[in-house]
């Protein structure tokens, strides 16, 4: 047993916001209890000054295990997930081989239970090979403990396969991950095409290609009845397809990455072409940022998710056109969420925890017989973003602009996988 | 004689956001030393004892051989390098082609890559000034440089004329790098070509896209026509290229519209009947030939201005 101590306790679901006390024992919430009121006898961790709150939720970590132990590997990412207040990350499956197989599946969930920071469940691979063409034993792969379904971060680019892929995956119960994007039209493309692509000479990728990625995505979904999850939304028109079809009531879950939220295109002309700005999909002008930002105010997009890509040296220190698009994510997308929503706590944690968690079928709380998930945060600290420290990756676009509020520490199934103070 | 003071900067990386002082600097500089080649004995000990590197990623012959002559002429050592006969082909990155290079304590590297912001990788990474010599789709600032040195001998300051460029803007560093310095210097750029390479977005660079080369051919004081290569462009770029000939090229009869003093300029190497007739090509008001001559000039120039000593003022003497 252990009491957290002196802490604000914010359950947006429970509908806490109030200083408590969370004794937590056995991997889960024992009691919530007013300020003094918890048994003498029981080990503390202070809180005081911290915010706890349900940890966060990942849903599409590339952590690069099996296949790309220079990128990320299950500890380091698990302990980077930890880093940043996630209990929970799904592998996403752009690995080496692909998971498209029950065994492969079944291996990397054991491993994932023994994960020594956040825990890690698997998302199987939606077609072999995630190439987008046949479908993959989607029925073996829940067996095996896969959580959802991806191709990880490419879209599905038949729209043919991808509504088979749908009807096949609905009665498993299990969320389908989804790009939205049309590779024809992002071929080529290695930033948002508009006035800096044009001034810097490298070829864009034309917003409509996520428009029509969403507009596909949420037609095959309603068509088929399947629970999507829209893995990335960047730009101010899929977000005005998403709040069409939240008008309408159909159901899903999308992500907007964390950093999209603070950064512009204008970073790889002021950069001068620095690659850890190569990402898929690109950063946005301005008036997208600000679309983003209000939609994840708003609710309509009710995921903020790390985007956690970590490439190693010999991916990154090359021409821009040549380097493969990602950055890592997991360290900094606290700060970056609660940075972009301006410091509303409640919405930081709603989009970080409740809503991810939403898409698995979830519902984080901190009431008695909840998993201890528990994340405790500093809303005060103020600083600038810094190199990762925990993940293998070296990209952090992010690194060296202002931001406010850190993970202090991370609590997963009662376990204190990450501790700021080093405790 | 050239007696200008060298340029701060390190590198010429491109002419985005370049001041015209700096851009008329390099200019006045490069007609100064257009007489060094006039000469019996084209030679001048400006940069003796140090050692400049073409590193060419990408086939180019003119370019090279340019640049290789202006260092010559400056009485640099010259070492060549290019990715057809290097390790490039065996996976070998660019930072670490570079870093052999550096072993070899170049004072400048002229690098032509197929990608762009390659350059700017370099000169970030590396002490030695880098003249971009074209990168990717991005800038060929030279080009541009010896295209304005060449407008401005017939039409003398460029404020107010208006430049149209006939092609694939949008994939063309050599139309890029002019839009940047050419808009700098007070010009109106009018571009013209297919929706697929001249497309509306282009405005936002702050020139006039046309699709209708007769619209322009009357209103320009220069007309610059782009190679067009079908096999070299992407996917459904263009139709045929009968058609592009027919809607783009420039002919005589084209031609006939145009103001008296209307320059014909092309980058090279041109597609005789494609973008450009023959008759258009060897005609009167094409100063082809003369953009090669002031090529060499202008580069002799940047080197000497990137390169020369503090207060070398007697550097063409």
């Amino acid at each position: 047993m252990l009491l957290l101590e002196g802490g604000r306790v914010l359950c947006p679901d429970g509908g806490i916001d109030a200083l408590r006390d969370v004794l937590i024992g056995d991997g889960q919430i024992v009691a919530v209890l007013l300020p003094g009121e918890g048994p003498a006898d029981v080990p503390r961790f202070p809180c005081h000054g911290r915010c706890i709150a349900p940890a966060f939720v990942d849903l599409a970590a590339q952590l690069g295990d099996p296949g790309f132990p220079w990128r990320e590997d299950l500890a380091s990412g698990s302990r980077a997930g930890a880093a940043g207040g996630f209990a929970t990350l799904i592998s996403s499956p752009a690995t080496l081989p692909v998971l498209d197989r029950g065994a492969i599946v079944d291996h990397l969930v054991q491993r994932g239970r023994v994960a020594p920071g956040a825990r890690v469940g698997v998302a199987g691979a939606l077609t072999v090979g995630g190439l987008g063409q046949e479908l993959a034993e989607l029925g073996a792969l829940a067996a095996a403990g896969a959580v959802a379904y991806s191709d990880g971060g490419a879209p599905v680019a038949d729209a043919g396969v991808l509504r088979r892929a749908l009807e096949y995956a609905r009665p498993f119960g299990l969320p389908v991950i989804v790009r939205p994007g049309d590779p024809s039209l992002e071929q080529h493309g290695v930033m948002h095409e508009g006035v800096v692509s044009l001034s810097v000479g490298l070829r864009g990728v034309p917003e409509a290609a996520e428009e029509v990625g969403v507009t596909r995505v949420l037609a095959l979904a309603r068509a088929t009845g399947a629970r999507v999850h829209l893995s990335h939304v960047t730009t101010a028109r899929a977000v005005a397809v998403l709040r069409a079809a939240r008008a309408e009531g159909l159901p899903f879950t999308a992500a907007v990455p964390a950093r999209h939220l603070l950064l512009t295109d204008a970073a790889v002309a002021d950069s001068g072409y620095e690659t850890r700005f190569r990402l898929m999909p690109p950063l946005r002008p301005e008036r997208d940022r600000l679309a983003l930002v209000r939609a994840v105010e708003d609710g309509v997009v009710d995921v903020v998710s790390p985007d956690h890509v970590p490439l190693g040296r010999v991916e990154k220190e090359l021409e821009f056109q040549v380097a493969e698009p990602g950055a890592v994510g997991l360290e900094s997308a606290f700060s970056a969420t609660y940075t972009a929503l301006a410091g509303d706590l409640e919405k930081t944690v709603r989009r970080l925890s409740l809503g991810p968690a939403a898409a698995l079928g979830l519902r984080p709380r901190v009431c008695p017989g909840a998993p201890a998930d528990l994340v405790v945060l500093d809303t005060d600290w103020v600083g600038v973003f810094g190199a990762p420290i925990w993940s293998k990756g070296r990209a952090e676009p992010l690194q060296g602009l202002p931001g406010r509020g850190r993970v202090v520490a991370t609590f997963v199934g009662g376990r204190l996988a990450f501790d700021a103070a080093g405790r | 004689m050239p007696s200008q003071r060298p340029l701060r900067q390190k590198d010429l990386l491109g002419l985005r956001g370049v001041p015209r002082e700096q851009l008329v600097r390099i200019l006045d500089v490069a007609a100064g030393f257009r007489q060094v080649n006039e000469r019996r004995i084209k030679k001048v000990p400006t940069l003796r004892g140090r050692t400049v590197v073409t590193a060419f990623f990408e086939n180019s012959t003119r370019t090279r051989l340019s640049f290789e002559l202006a260092a010559k002429r400056l009485s640099a050592d010259t070492l060549s390098f290019s990715a057809s006969t290097s390790s490039t082909t065996k996976g070998e990155t660019l930072l670490d082609t570079a870093r052999t290079l550096d072993a070899m304590r170049p004072d400048a590297v002229i690098v032509r890559h197929p990608a762009s912001g390659a350059p700017h990788l370099l000169a970030k990474h590396f002490p030695w000034t880098v003249i971009n010599a074209g990168d990717g789709i991005n800038e060929h600032p030279t080009q541009a440089l010896l295209d304005m040195l060449t407008m401005r001998d017939h039409l003398g300051d460029l404020q107010g004329r208006t430049v149209a460029i006939v092609g694939d803007v949008l994939h063309s560093r050599v139309a890029r790098s002019n839009i940047f310095g050419l808009q700098t210097l007070g010009a109106r750029v009018v571009v013209a070509g297919p929706g697929t390479m001249c497309p509306p977005a282009l405005a936002e660079l702050g020139v006039e896209v046309r699709h209708r080369i007769d619209e322009v051919v009357e209103e320009a004081d220069v007309i610059m026509m782009l190679r067009i290569q079908r096999e070299r462009l992407g996917r459904a770029m263009m139709s045929s290229t009968e058609e592009y000939a027919a809607l783009y090229g420039l002919d005589e009869r084209r031609l006939a519209r145009a103001q008296a003093h209307t320059l014909v300029m092309h980058p090279g190497p041109i597609n005789r009947g494609v973008e450009i007739s023959p008759e258009v090509a060897d005609g009167p008001r094409s100063v082809i030939l003369e953009q090669v001559s002031n090529g060499l000039a202008v580069r002799m120039a940047l080197m000497y201005l990137l390169l020369g000593d503090e207060g070398g003022g007697d550097a063409a003497a």
